[in-house]
């Protein structure tokens, strides 16, 4: 009744007695794969010359018809069908593993040989020989680091509450029917799509209503992102509650629970790991955001902590600028952007680490 | 800081040259002056308070250098200056307000000085050129490793008029040793950009009959063209592509290979030398109306001899000359002047890989500057 | 039958999914119990709704206001518009229109590349990888959701393009004769293709984080009951995981899509554009801008004017955004299993209908 259950008038259509057909031996999976590579390797080989992408791409593709072949003619044809699925699936995350490993791959190569004590607790800058009227670059992360802190973690302040409690008003209390539900549906499905400059210029445009002309502060940055993040949070909350069954709702109100401790106690606990992924996605999204910090923010060399006077440095600024403008020797710039790339990822772990162990001591135990 | 260019120790050497014969000249002209005194005498350390400033961004190594510099004299002074905003943000985040003075490539248009008063008052804002570059014609052409380029070369290649690096045309230029055939691919800027402007401006004012189109901050040209973004963009495109051709700020172009590019019969290479004298001959002064305005227009028809760069790039420092705040008119005058001076303009080269500014203009600029206040 | 239809109606023009399970919760509490928490909570979050709105159509005011001169002004005459990055249109909708183009054509070409792809992920994270192996999987994939869009850029330059230079010409020269691969082919590999490629990757996280979810809160009951009739892991999948994602899968596709949408850095440092409409998939010179990379590029060098044009163009990604979504919303109110689920649950006779 209360979620979509299969539908018992579909007709199943001539199901065979599985039990009844031939199965594959249980290793079958490994002699295919490895025939399949030899098979492509060799015709590689023959055709023009070994190359390894274009010999994982033919196992692959070998493998996909030769365990389907095989199943129809030893088992049936539904078994055939679901074996193709899983090779295709299992071939889908092999083949998008490649993309993944490989940036992550670039990021941490090229990034590691700049990450030590010193890039971390430094303050970037330069300093001033008046004899030779040299100027020498110190390069650190630190005002990036304190700068990205606090701008995102304003961001995140501000946004998640006021995304979730919205999705929970449009999921738990707002009649479909109701304007309100239907104007704030409307315009954040509008605002996915926001490019994030505009943001940038409406934060800052906001800003200088308030403060006049020299409005450069994290603190608008952080609205900016606000306006990125808010859309997200709200969107997957929203279908991660809409996810909660209706039963355990039911239960909690059977027992006279009211609605918002049932809101509060049962269906966030039970959506809270769907929410936080949501969340961290949000974050991850705007953390690496360039183009409204440069608006609202401004850029900077000096070290600024107080997020609300003042032009602040975040960490992909930095790496924007040393690759965009790199200084005079243009490998140490670049080196120093890949090194504040590759913090900023790791910075993102952290707190994804930090939100998985909060999703864990607060969701209920489940049977996965 | 390594310079990577050969030649370096050359071109430190006549930098000494030139800055003792600027100190000279400077002292002399500036006597009478107080306000504007030698750089090496000029106290910073009484300077305290922010600066907040930005806009173009071939500035922005050497607007990095001036700021470590005079801050290391005066600590209490912080310089704010954002690289990211480009020449446009710079002007209008300046007529709005938000800057104390705009780096821009271009002096202001005249609807903008209008604009200007809106925060200036009716004194207006003037144009400051504080710092010179010249544009690089870059290339990667295995086994050419001193491509020269006549300027009806460039225009036709960047036309694409001119498709292979066999040409004959190409040939001519390199005194008759033809390149191996394989086509050209030509590469600019995706985004708008002084360097284009000023690219753009030397192939209209030289070579009008093989180019077409108007001098233009977005590149004109419409075709089997590679755009890239910004001028690192450019520059690691040339780098990575067998037969590309591109431009981009000289001191920025790192160890790709520039051409020698063709004045009159010669063929010159990128010198700061180059290109002072280039300014030197070429810049006249076009004021915007406002007094002690230095706005130049250069007439690239004047530059014929084998000393001077052909595509000079000169960028600008835009300010009020009145301001609200009697303290930031001082702090600008202060960065300004220092900008300004022998010394300011020889840590820019030194750098930023800049060509220092003749004396002449910068007295003229320390005139200007007395009168903000 | 008349009932149904109207709710169906109701709910496709509001192009929101059927939330059924709501309703069913809302007839068994009836009105509010009054309690002073409960209308703490209500006010908080109707609340916080109204902040959304208030704060959302603010910046879509603030687009308007921006961008009026720039799309009112007359840009035959106006010399400003005339020169640097504006130069060359007749009016507003001739500079806005191959952008738009270029913005859902470079979208189109990450979605058809990264959905498939990224619910493949989903699902074997969620039901085929081994559950230890599951959960580091899945750490793997939201991990690449941190990069930020500069680094994905580079990764294009570093990466892609050389990767994707010898496809590019064995496509141009052997199936040139399609539209997609025709004209003269890359050198540096500054294609839209490649920036398809990344743009799909970059969506990838996103798509396969939510789904990921979706499809692990699928009733164990409703698997355990189509494996229990015989059913196949697939069959299972397609019975009982798929109905009951599929309005999360689509809003997640929507996510990815809303970034491809906007995505700008990326787009803006792999692809050589071009302001123009163009299918070509392989060119150095015929690639369609999109409307976000083209406002980066520019906006720091524009003037007022242009500035405001520029910002016109946001404002049509907004409509192109609002538009996607929509049709989506009503695909799957029209579509979906929720459509059905409604009318089941409101008045089960309508189920013939």
């Amino acid at each position: 009744m209360t979620s979509p259950a299969i539908d018992p008038t579909r007709p199943t259509q001539g199901i065979q007695n599985s039990l009844a057909t031939g199965q594959l031996p249980r290793l079958i999976n490994v002699w295919v794969v490895l025939g399949a590579l030899l098979v492509s390797a060799g015709v590689i080989t023959l055709i023009g010359g070994f190359n390894i992408t274009g010999t994982l791409v033919l196992t692959g593709l070998l493998y996909l018809i030769a365990i389907t072949v095989a199943s129809a003619l030893v088992e049936n044809g539904r078994k055939a069908v679901d074996r193709l699925v899983r090779g295709l699936v299992t071939v889908a995350f092999l083949l998008a593993l490649i993309p993944l490993v490989s940036t992550l791959w670039t990021v941490v190569s090229k990034g590691i040989g700049q990450l030590n004590w010193s890039f971390i607790s430094q303050t970037g800058g330069s300093s001033f020989n008046a004899e030779t009227l040299e100027v020498t670059q110190r390069v650190g992360a630190w005002q990036a680091i304190v700068g990205t802190l606090e701008i995102t973690g304003i961001a995140t302040l501000i946004s998640v509450p006021i995304g979730i409690l919205t999705a929970i008003y449009l999921v738990e209390y707002a009649q479909p029917t109701n304007l309100l539900r239907r104007v704030v549906t409307f315009l954040v499905d509008v605002m996915t799509g926001i490019p994030s400059i505009v943001a940038g210029l409406f934060a800052f445009a906001l800003f200088t209503l308030i403060v006049g002309p020299k409005a450069f502060s994290g603190f608008s940055a952080s609205v900016a992102l606000c306006v990125l993040m808010i859309p997200i949070v709200v969107r997957s909350t929203e279908e991660m509650l809409r996810l909660v069954p209706m039963d355990l709702r039911e239960a909690s109100y059977a027992l006279g629970v009211n609605r918002s401790l049932t809101i509060i106690k049962v269906v966030l606990r039970t959506a809270v790991s769907g929410i936080i992924t949501g969340v961290m996605l949000a974050i991850a999204r705007v953390i690496g955001e360039t183009a409204p910090i440069f608006i609202a923010a401004s850029f900077t060399d000096n070290f600024n902590a107080n997020p609300f006077s003042g032009p602040m440095q975040t960490l992909p600024v930095l790496a924007y600028s040393g690759i965009k403008f790199p200084g005079q020797d243009i490998d140490a710039s670049n080196d120093a952007a890949w090194g504040a790339a590759l913090l900023l990822v790791l910075l993102v772990v952290v707190f994804n680490l930090i939100a998985r162990i909060v999703a864990a001591l607060f969701s209920p135990k489940s049977g996965r | 800081m390594k310079l990577t260019r050969s030649g370096s120790i050359a071109a430190i050497a006549l930098v000494g040259a030139v800055a003792l014969a600027g100190c000279a000249t400077s002292g002399d002209s500036n006597a009478g002056s107080d306000s504007s005194k030698s750089a090496e005498a000029t106290d910073y350390s009484k300077l305290a308070g922010t600066l907040t400033a930005g806009g173009s961004s071939a500035q922005a190594n050497a607007q990095q250098a001036w700021t470590t510099a005079i801050t290391a004299q005066a600590k209490g002074l912080t310089i704010n200056y954002d690289k990211s905003q480009g020449s446009g943000g710079g002007v209008t985040n300046f007529t709005a307000g938000s800057y104390d003075f705009a780096g821009s490539d271009s002096p202001l248009k005249p609807e903008q000085t209008t604009a200007a008063e809106a925060v200036c008052g009716a004194d207006g804002a003037v144009n400051l050129p504080i710092y010179l570059d010249g544009v690089a014609v870059i290339y990667n052409v295995e086994g050419a490793s001193d491509l020269k380029l006549s300027g009806e070369t460039i225009a036709k290649i960047f036309n694409l008029q001119i498709t292979d690096w066999s040409d004959a045309a190409i040939t001519k230029d390199n005194g008759g040793k033809a390149l191996a055939a394989g086509p050209i691919t030509t590469v600019a800027r995706s985004d708008g950009s002084g360097t284009t402007q000023n690219f753009t401006n030397y192939l209209v004012g030289t070579q009008k009959a093989n180019w077409p189109y108007e001098a233009s901050n977005a590149w004109p040209v419409a075709g089997n063209v590679s755009k890239q973004q910004g001028g690192s963009g450019v520059v690691n495109t040339v780098k990575a592509t067998a037969g590309a051709i591109g431009y981009a700020d000289h001191s920025a172009i790192g160890d790709v290979k520039a051409a020698e590019i063709g004045v009159g019969s010669d063929f010159v290479k990128f010198s700061s030398e180059g290109a002072a004298k280039a300014f030197e001959v070429a810049a006249e002064l076009k004021s915007n109306g406002v007094e002690g305005d230095l706005s130049q227009s250069i007439d690239y028809s004047k530059i014929t001899t084998a000393d001077a760069y052909p595509i000079p790039l000169l960028s600008y420092a835009i300010t009020c000359k009145t301001f609200k705040d009697s303290k930031q008119a001082d702090l600008v005058k202060g960065y300004l002047g220092f900008i300004a001076s022998e010394t300011g303009q020889k840590v820019a080269e030194k750098n930023a890989g800049s060509a220092a500014l003749p004396a002449s203009i910068l007295t003229e600029i320390n005139k200007t500057l007395s009168t903000i206040k | 039958m008349t009932d149904s239809t109207t709710v169906a109606t109701s709910s496709a023009s509001e192009g929101a999914p059927g939330p059924a399970p709501r309703q069913g919760g809302r007839a068994l509490t009836g009105k509010g119990s009054g309690r002073a928490g409960d209308k703490v909570f209500l006010g908080l979050s109707s609340g916080s709704a109204w902040l959304i709105m208030v704060i959302l159509a603010g910046v879509a005011i603030f687009l308007i206001i921006r961008s009026l001169p720039g799309i009112a002004a007359n840009w035959e005459t106006s010399s400003e518009l005339n020169s640097g990055p504006t130069a060359g249109f007749a009016n507003f909708w001739a500079y806005a229109g191959p952008l738009l183009w270029g913005t859902i054509w470079a979208a189109f070409i990450a979605l058809i590349l990264g959905t498939p792809v990224a619910i493949g992920i989903a699902l074997f994270i969620s039901h085929y990888a081994p559950r230890r192996l599951a959960g580091a999987l899945g750490y793997l994939v939201d991990l690449l959701a941190a990069v930020p869009s500069v680094v994905f850029g580079l990764w294009g330059i570093i990466v892609i393009r050389p990767f994707l230079l010898p496809l590019e010409e064995f496509l141009n020269t052997y199936l040139g004769w399609l539209p997609f691969f025709s004209g003269t082919v890359s050198r540096s590999g500054s294609t839209i293709l490649a920036g398809g490629v990344v743009l799909a990757v970059m969506i990838l996280p996103i798509i396969t984080s939510i789904t990921r979810e979706i499809f692990l809160q699928t009733p164990r009951l409703h698997e355990e009951a189509a494996l229990a009739l015989g059913a196949t892991r697939w069959e299972m999948i397609k019975l009982s995981v798929f109905p009951y994602a599929r309005s999360g899968m689509v809003s997640a596709t929507l996510l990815g899509l809303g970034r491809a949408l906007g995505e700008t850095m990326a787009i803006a440092l792999i692809i050589s554009p071009s302001i123009l409409f163009s299918l070509t998939l392989v060119t150095e010179g015929e690639n369609s801008q999109t409307i976000a990379a083209n406002i980066a590029t520019n906006f720091p060098i524009a003037t007022d004017l242009q500035r405001s044009a520029l910002t016109g163009t946001g404002l049509m990604l907004f409509v192109v955004s609002f538009a996607v979504n929509f049709i989506a919303r009503w695909i799957v109110a029209r579509t979906g299993p929720g459509a059905t689920r409604k009318t089941r649950t409101r008045t089960p006779k309508a189920k013939t209908a």
